[in-house]
């Protein structure tokens, strides 16, 4: 019985190896989604609010299975007119990161469109009198503030993230739920309930995940509201 | 602000491609041009087997997550027929068929029913084992297997599979209520809780996995099966191997594996160790 646990808490790395490259895709797609929405170019309004409708639109599964089992069939299909044998495969891990990413990446932009735009505009206003250069503005004085702004919200995003990574066992990873799923089915007969405590277990470790993850954020919050006073009115 | 967007992009498009390194494809010449002169060892130096380990006794993972069962290991047995190497793939039910067709493995084995529904997208070679299916409802019922009998009567299936078409042909007609479920497990786990009454399921599977447990004691197959006449129509003719459409010269060559293996004694050795006490080549 020991075995089994210790075999589901192999899935860990799974699980927040996908979690972790998945955050950091979706915190830059976020980024640059956000700069597409606040640009003052047309073009890239447009290409940021395409991106955020359709990929909150349609279920994060769908997106998944499309790009592992349909974009494989387009890999495969190019690799075979060009005359190889079989395409490369798109790795599950991979796929898993970036599908997630991908999805992630659209709630991203909505929260840094949000913060940046909660920075008072005469913040970047003065920089730029100061002659700093649009990035150096955006690295020393915008993005230091909005990341007070940004933070609740994407500590949101990460917690819903770090669930929905259990979806790469449908595309064969190995990750804490589908072991638990596994467990569950090898044991049953043997140990009575087996389904219920295995996938318990499972659930316990994402609690894990997300409390220890939120004393970080929490650490993190307290050191970018340095300077700003907490009160009542 | 150009300069600011045009960083985070770059910043995002190199993010990406760092991450989306694939495996490089493996140059081959292309298949079908002449065939060879002198033949390799094997046909197929490498076998692509794709199972779904949660069907105990038949594909499932040790306590040391190994894979194992009458399905693991007759695919073991085909590949040392081929004289290949058998990498298995794992795989969620759900995305089987898909992932055969976006060429992720080269064959199934893992239980897949030979229906004509499958064998419009896949070929499949010929049975390798075939067990019958039945109705499970409480034994106290001591109702037979006919389909007017479960009317009102609500029953979890496993989603895509031989059982819910059974279910949702026969019995839901009759009046029963059929709800599917993403894995067999779950179905069990539902009769328990009293959501649901019963469930349709193959019988060595549901002698293993509930019927032998103590929560199944108060449980049993109604009728012993379903009737023979429904099999053509919703159960076709037992397990096979499934593969895709253009590769018929390994069908050929797994058929006459299958063969090999029922003369040797080899697949009874099998039957024996997995599923011992029941026939499962059947009729």
């Amino acid at each position: 019985m020991t075995t089994y646990f210790l075999n589901i808490l192999e899935g860990l790395l799974v699980t927040v190896g996908v979690a972790l490259g998945a955050l950091v895709v979706s915190t830059a797609l976020g980024l640059a989604g956000a700069a597409a929405k606040l640009s003052p170019y047309k073009a890239l309004n447009w290409i940021g609010d395409i991106y955020s409708t359709v990929i909150r639109g349609v279920p994060d599964l769908v997106w998944l299975l499309l790009l592992y089992f349909g974009g494989q069939i387009l890999v495969n299909d190019i690799a075979e007119a060009l005359g190889y044998r079989r395409g490369p495969q798109i790795n599950p891990f991979i796929a898993g990161v970036l599908t997630i990413g991908f999805v992630y990446g659209a709630y991203m932009t909505e929260t840094f469109r949000g913060a940046i735009m909660s920075v008072p505009k005469g913040q970047s206003e003065a920089s730029w009198a100061f002659g700093m250069g649009r990035f150096y503005t955006f690295r020393r004085v915008v993005f230091p503030q909005m990341v007070r702004f940004a933070l609740p919200s994407f500590t949101n995003n990460w917690l819903v993230l770090l669930k929905s990574t259990a979806l790469v066992s449908v595309i064969g990873l190995a990750d804490i739920t589908n072991l638990a799923k596994q467990a569950g089915a090898a044991a049953r007969g043997d140990i009575p309930g087996a389904a219920i405590i295995f996938m318990a277990f499972a659930g316990f470790l994402y609690l894990l995940i997300s409390s220890l993850s939120l004393l970080l954020l929490r650490q993190a919050e307290k050191h970018y509201s340095a300077g700003v006073k907490r009160g009542d009115f | 602000m150009k300069t600011l967007y045009f960083s985070l992009t770059l910043l995002a498009a190199a993010a990406l491609t760092a991450c989306g390194k694939t495996e490089a494809p493996v140059a081959a010449p292309a298949p079908a041009a002449t065939p060879a002169a002198a033949e390799p060892v094997s046909q197929w130096p490498e076998l692509r087997v794709a199972v779904d380990a949660t069907y105990k006794p038949f594909t499932y993972k040790t306590e040391s997550g190994d894979l194992t069962g009458f399905d693991v290991d007759i695919a073991k047995a085909l590949c040392d027929e081929l004289k290949s190497k058998c990498v298995f793939v794992e795989q969620a039910w759900d995305g089987m068929i898909p992932g055969l067709q976006a060429k992720k493995y080269d064959v199934i084995i893992s239980s897949m029913s030979i229906t004509e529904e499958r064998k419009q997208v896949v070929d499949f070679t010929g049975k390798y084992y075939n067990t019958p299916s039945c109705v499970v409802v409480k034994s106290a019922l001591n109702l037979g297997a006919e389909a007017a009998n479960f009317k009102d009567k609500k029953m979890g299936v496993l989603k895509a599979s031989t059982q819910e078409k059974y279910a949702m042909g026969e019995l839901k007609a009759a009046g029963a209520t059929i709800v599917p479920y993403d894995a067999q497990d779950q179905v069990y786990l539902d009769i328990n809780s009293g959501r649901l009454d019963g469930t349709v399921a193959d019988v060595v599977e549901v002698n293993g996995g509930f019927l032998s447990t103590p929560d199944g004691k108060d449980y049993a197959c109604a009728g012993g099966r379903i009737p023979v006449e429904f099999d053509a129509k919703y159960f076709g003719g037992g397990a096979g191997v499934a593969l895709r459409k253009d590769d018929a010269a390994l069908r050929d060559a797994l058929d006459a594996a299958i063969k090999t293996i029922r003369d040797n004694g080899k697949w009874k050795e099998l039957a024996d160790k997995h599923v011992p006490g029941v026939d499962i080549w059947g009729s």
